[in-house]
């Protein structure tokens, strides 16, 4: 099917997201700011909830104000992501099958991404994350070979410095916002501290397919 | 020399605070108490033993095995024998994934004291990490079978219930909390959210009288807010309630959203200061 591409923003903060909340599930949506049709670039993320990921109330919510705030900064809802607080297992819980459907029903080739915690080392030389596809109405795994991220190596840099800095607590999640409303779930602070750290963009440098070793 | 008594007094007030708050800021107690251990140990008194207890839990939450290790084997030392002692090695084992060690330890506790509820509890935890979701809820019932008081325990039930999406189960588990914990804010609002979750008019109309409750513990608790006013539109919304029902619930709603806009506008005015 077709071609993901993972920003480096969306990924970072999605593996921070992971980081902040080690002994909780958490979970989050995956945005796109490029226009629908041809490969989905996956270009930021919004995490969401990091207690009670079933439960229905606060999960509507959220998917209710991102939508709002998507139709305002010409962004989409194109998947969903979630990591699993009981490491060995990765697989997506119907929660996230739940959720992930109903973005479906808004968008043709949303993604699932699961973050595998097993494979979270501090030197993994892959991206620790599996996705699945839609395919008549059942979550398959998507072929290793088309899923991108660009500047890999730094990406995967990027978030180990946020990490040692302790940066990473500046990350605000939606349950994190309903604490305390001053705090900002578009986390505009850490996308601005994200880019410092980005040199410019350099498409042949590092790409990372899946499906195969580093690029150079 | 007196900023350095000061220092020392403000870390060991912290430690005290998280302990009694029962906070799991592993990382913060490893720092502070890592550095307490080792230069002011001996300002400490007999209170080293119970920071030593307290370090040792923080730097197993942290992957700090070689802090944990120098803490249990001062323990050891000082209290050959302990029960207490053993269940901290049982929680070494534990975070070392030496799940079946773990379990033995704690075994041998129950052995010679099998009203040692805190090795009980360790070992539904094991099961728990080993993703025995069914076990763990199994034997955490049987416990409460026993223990029925044990507030923890009935709340750690409700989240495994819930990951289970047993939320009938999870409502009871809540209702208990609820009834020996009226004031609980927070019980109140996490009940609304799984009667929200099971659905259908009647769940409704009891998931906004909990998040109605919820606020008048804590006109504060934003989710509760925010459920009073989702919860009252859906009711509002359905075909099956009559004009009476259907205004009045047009108007928490309103209520509602009018609570939050303020709460917003005030959020907002703090921001800017």
């Amino acid at each position: 099917m077709g071609e993901v591409e993972l920003s480096c923003l969306a990924y970072v903060k999605m593996y921070l997201h992971a980081c902040l909340f080690p002994r909780c599930s958490v979970n989050g949506l995956l945005l796109s700011s490029s226009p629908a049709g041809g490969a989905v670039c996956v270009t930021d993320c919004v995490p969401l909830l990091h207690t009670h990921l079933p439960l229905a109330p606060i999960t509507q919510l959220a998917l209710t104000q991102v939508d709002v705030w998507c139709a305002q900064t010409q962004q989409r809802i194109v998947g969903y992501y979630q990591a699993n607080a009981c490491v060995s297992d990765s697989s997506p819980t119907p929660c996230a099958l739940k959720i992930a459907d109903k973005i479906a029903e808004q968008c043709n080739n949303a993604v699932l991404l699961m973050i595998d915690g097993g494979k979270m080392s501090p030197d993994y030389r892959v991206p620790p994350i599996v996705m699945y596809e839609r395919k008549d109405t059942r979550w398959t795994l998507k072929d290793k070979h088309t899923i991108m991220l660009r500047q890999w190596e730094e990406t995967r840099d990027i978030a180990s410095q946020l990490l040692d800095s302790g940066d990473h607590s500046l990350l605000v999640d939606f349950d994190s916002h309903l604490d305390d409303i001053t705090r900002d779930w578009t986390n505009q602070k850490l996308n601005a501290k994200i880019a410092e750290l980005a040199s410019p963009a350099n498409d042949n440098l590092g790409v990372c397919q899946l499906g195969n070793p580093v690029l150079r | 020399l007196n900023v350095l008594i000061i220092v020392f007094t403000e870390m060991r007030d912290k430690l005290r605070k998280w302990r009694e708050d029962n906070h799991r800021n592993s990382e913060q107690i490893v720092d502070v108490g890592e550095e307490l251990i080792n230069e002011h140990a001996s300002k400490l008194g007999d209170d080293i033993w119970i920071i030593y207890e307290q370090v040792m839990i923080a730097a197993l939450d942290c992957s700090r095995d070689d802090l944990a290790w120098t803490c249990l084997q001062e323990l050891k030392r000082q209290f050959p024998g302990s029960q207490r002692v053993k269940r901290l090695a049982g929680m070494r084992l534990e975070a070392l994934e030496k799940y079946e060690d773990a379990s033995k330890q704690y075994d041998s506790i129950l052995q010679d004291d099998p009203t040692n509820t805190a090795a009980r509890k360790r070992k539904i935890s094991i099961l728990k990490a080993q993703g025995k979701s069914a076990e763990a809820i199994r034997e955490l019932n049987e416990y409460l079978e026993q223990f029925v008081g044990d507030q923890e325990a009935w709340h750690e039930l409700s989240e495994l219930y819930i990951n289970e999406h047993d939320y009938g189960k999870a409502a009871f588990c809540l209702e208990e909390l609820m009834m020996t914990n009226p004031h609980n804010h927070l019980y109140c609002e996490q009940y609304a959210e799984v009667k929200y979750t099971q659905g259908g008019l009647e769940n409704l109309e009891l998931s906004r009288k909990y998040f109605a409750q919820a606020l008048k513990l804590n006109n504060r608790n934003m989710r509760a807010l925010f459920g009073l006013y989702m919860s009252a539109s859906h009711i509002a919304a359905s075909p099956k309630v009559n004009a009476t029902v259907k205004k009045a619930n047009v108007k928490y709603a309103t209520w509602a959203t009018n609570q939050i806009n303020r709460a917003y506008q005030v959020s907002y005015a703090r921001c800017l200061l």
